[in-house]
């Protein structure tokens, strides 16, 4: 017996290894799909004026993965027509302009891949336990905060 | 009752205390924000982000408050510092 293709995929990871747009988009084709969404957030060189020269994730990865497939259900909730689902966060070192994270969605028409694509990406910044670390020039590190986290600085506001 | 639970520390709370996670004997029954209290204790460090943390508790989130919580023996609790993945 041959999977049925079409049949919907949440499909979720977390690695070292660097990513692939080519990758997850080829995860979420599907024959009765005329759109493919996709979301790749890329490391930044600066911060306020300092120069970024490397940037660290880590993750709780049992909770993140089970976070990452609470958005999947949402996603299937609010947009049932959504066929398939690759969310793919990088961790460890990422070197600038690299992809730290990359979301797809597939769905027969456009309208519904392209917004849970944007849910996907703000409720992954406010609620998957992973962190990064930016190290400046200067030697000085410090740990970001999303303003989507509700309880960062900018979140209690 | 006593239970004996695994704590996870991240980011700048895995910074403050040394640790990345360790073994800790805890009341079986207490409020997330008698939780924190026991971790702060153990760790004075943590305090700088008390205003900025919550707990997750057998993987699920807890904000810091008068919230009762059951732990058993071998149950994971982690200090979850604001959150900056994407």
């Amino acid at each position: 017996m041959t999977e049925d293709v079409d049949s919907p995929r949440d499909l979720i990871k977390l690695t070292h290894e660097k990513l692939s747009s080519d990758v997850v988009s080829t995860s979420v084709t599907c024959p009765s799909c005329g759109a493919i969404s996709m979301f790749i957030g890329t490391t930044r060189d600066t911060f306020e004026g300092q120069k970024v020269i490397q940037l660290e994730y880590e993750a709780y990865v049992p909770m993140a993965e089970l976070e990452m497939k609470k958005i999947c259900t949402s996603i299937r909730a609010e947009w049932p027509t959504v066929r398939h689902i690759c969310i793919q966060h990088r961790l460890g070192v990422v070197p600038v302009m690299e992809a730290s994270v990359i979301v797809g969605i597939s769905s027969p028409h456009r309208a519904d891949s392209l917004e849970a694509v944007r849910f996907c990406i703000d409720t992954l910044k406010a609620t998957v336990p992973i962190w990064k670390k930016e190290v400046y020039e200067t030697e000085e590190a410090s740990w970001k905060q999303n303003k989507e986290c509700l309880w960062s600085v900018a979140g209690k506001k | 009752m006593i239970s004996e639970v695994s704590v996870l520390y991240f980011a700048k709370g895995a910074e403050l205390t040394g640790l990345k996670s360790e073994t800790v004997k805890l009341p079986s029954e207490l409020t997330t924000l008698q939780l924190w209290q026991e971790l702060e204790g153990r760790h004075p460090k943590l305090s700088v982000i008390r205003e900025q943390v919550v707990l997750a508790v057998r993987q699920e989130y807890v904000a810091l408050g008068d919230q009762s919580v059951s732990l058993r023996d071998g149950d994971e609790v982690a200090v979850i510092p604001p959150l900056s993945g994407g």
